[in-house]
């Protein structure tokens, strides 16, 4: 995880996208495989103050089912039945709208990574993408009790078709920490 | 001179407009050529994957994010076509659907599209034959939905302080998550299978599709009011809305577009 400072930014986020959280219960969610950063991040190196904190997911797959993804700090045994709330680490969520799977002849989904800056025709719908999460208030409470965090994701699936791969449906290249002042 | 058209809230169309709306999509779906209603979800994803989500490159080294200006160009190519079909009177806009109400947030999805009949015809607005004989597996059948709990939709203070960005890379992103929650939250699922909405490839088919976005195009519109029409990227403006012969820099106002949005209008 890398952590860098960018351009001031002059709002806050929207707060939270869902108006209360989704829970297993409420719905016939899958789970699939948790993210669990491999170790404690140093965070010793944040600016002493800023206005927001963003957590950057960088080259998100989004090809397959859409599912939400539940960012905690500080609670490695997160899953999917914790509480999505602050005292639990919660930090917020971010949504892929997935493509369902392939639904072309064989090679339609694979990336092409030959196209250079003159080919008129759009990148791949399927480029991996970036998420952001705003995260400032969880990583101020989080770095205000160590010097270290820890990055948990939890993916709840929430619509799928016959085409996708179920049981580790959440890929992605590596996370950033962004604050900005 | 023509007047523009007027997109309303889908909960404040009256009997004769909402009947209106339903004629033009139910004749639509029966029209199998570029003029109907199969057509113009197939330029979304299945078969045609011509939308535009995230950032991507095209013809430049730009990473440019056209989400909203390329469903801005959608939605006014379906939304001239259903006119087409529709009657004369009354011509009425894409309705949009606020998922942020409080009738969202009890029912869900507007009734005027959960309803299965309507008139005693089948509701156009509940569902549409999705015809891709050139999919892998080919698909012929009606779209499905599942919903989940109205208390989870968006709320009214998440766009606030959405329509507060002032940037609008760091909005369209935003609105982008919000979009993609409101995706995955319609389609849903049974246990074995999710909704249509929920998947990109046949999301353009379920009728809620224009609906929901037509809410997204008025939330870029409401917050242009607020930060400038031309608060983007100039790099993004001579790029090309495919396939639709329109560029960014011509979607920037409705206005211009011939089309607004109201919360109420009556025609005396």
């Amino acid at each position: 995880m890398a952590t860098k400072a960018k351009a001031r930014k002059h709002a806050k986020s929207a707060a939270r996208v869902a108006g209360a959280a989704t829970t297993t219960a409420d719905k016939l969610y899958r789970t699939s495989a948790v993210y669990k950063s491999p170790r404690k991040i140093s965070v010793a190196n944040l600016p002493s103050s800023y206005a927001r904190a963003d957590l950057e997911f960088i080259g998100v797959d989004h090809s397959g089912a859409s599912y939400e993804a539940r960012v905690y700090l500080n609670n490695p045994s997160a899953d999917a039945d914790t509480q999505a709330v602050e005292a639990n680490g919660y930090a917020g969520s971010y949504y892929i709208f997935g493509h369902g799977g392939c639904f072309g002849d064989v090679g339609h989904c694979e990336l092409n990574q030959t196209r250079d800056e003159f080919d008129p025709r759009p990148s791949s719908p399927l480029e991996p993408i970036k998420k952001v999460v705003v995260a400032t208030d969880a990583l101020k409470k989080a770095t205000a009790q160590s010097s270290e965090i820890s990055v948990t994701v939890v993916p709840i699936i929430m619509s799928w078709t016959e085409k996708t791969e179920m049981t580790d449906i959440m890929k992605f290249d590596h996370i950033n920490l962004v604050t900005y002042d | 001179m023509a007047s523009l058209i007027v997109r309303k809230n889908s909960d404040s169309l009256n009997n004769a407009e909402l009947t209106a709306l339903r004629a033009g999509y139910a004749k639509a779906q029966t029209i199998m050529d570029n003029r109907g209603y199969n057509h113009f979800a197939g330029l979304h994803g299945i078969p045609n994957w011509y939308c535009w989500h995230h950032s991507h490159k095209q013809g430049s080294t730009v990473n440019a994010n056209l989400f909203l200006p390329w469903h801005r160009a959608y939605l006014l190519y379906f939304e001239r076509a259903m006119r087409d079909q529709s009657p004369a009177i009354p011509k009425v806009g894409l309705p949009w659907w606020d998922w942020t109400s409080s009738n969202s947030h009890s029912v869900g999805v507007p009734h005027a599209f959960t309803v299965a009949t309507a008139g005693g015809q089948p509701n156009p607005l509940f569902k549409a034959k999705i015809v891709a004989p050139t999919s892998t597996p080919p698909i012929n059948r009606f779209t499905r939905r599942f919903p989940g709990n109205p208390a989870q939709l968006p709320t009214a203070a998440s766009v606030t302080a959405l329509l507060n960005l002032t940037q609008f890379n760091d909005f369209t992103n935003q609105l982008e998550n919000i979009h993609d929650f409101v995706h995955g939250w319609t389609g849903g699922n049974n246990g074995s299978i999710g909704g249509d909405m929920g998947s990109l490839g046949t999301a353009a088919w379920d009728p809620i599709f224009w609906s929901h976005h037509c809410n997204i195009d008025r939330l870029w519109y409401l917050w242009q009011l607020k930060h400038g029409v031309n608060d983007i990227s100039p790099a993004l403006l001579p790029m090309v809305l495919q396939p639709f012969g329109l560029k960014v820099q011509d979607v920037l106002s409705i206005n211009a577009l011939g089309y607004e949005y109201a919360v109420s209008f009556n025609r005396l």
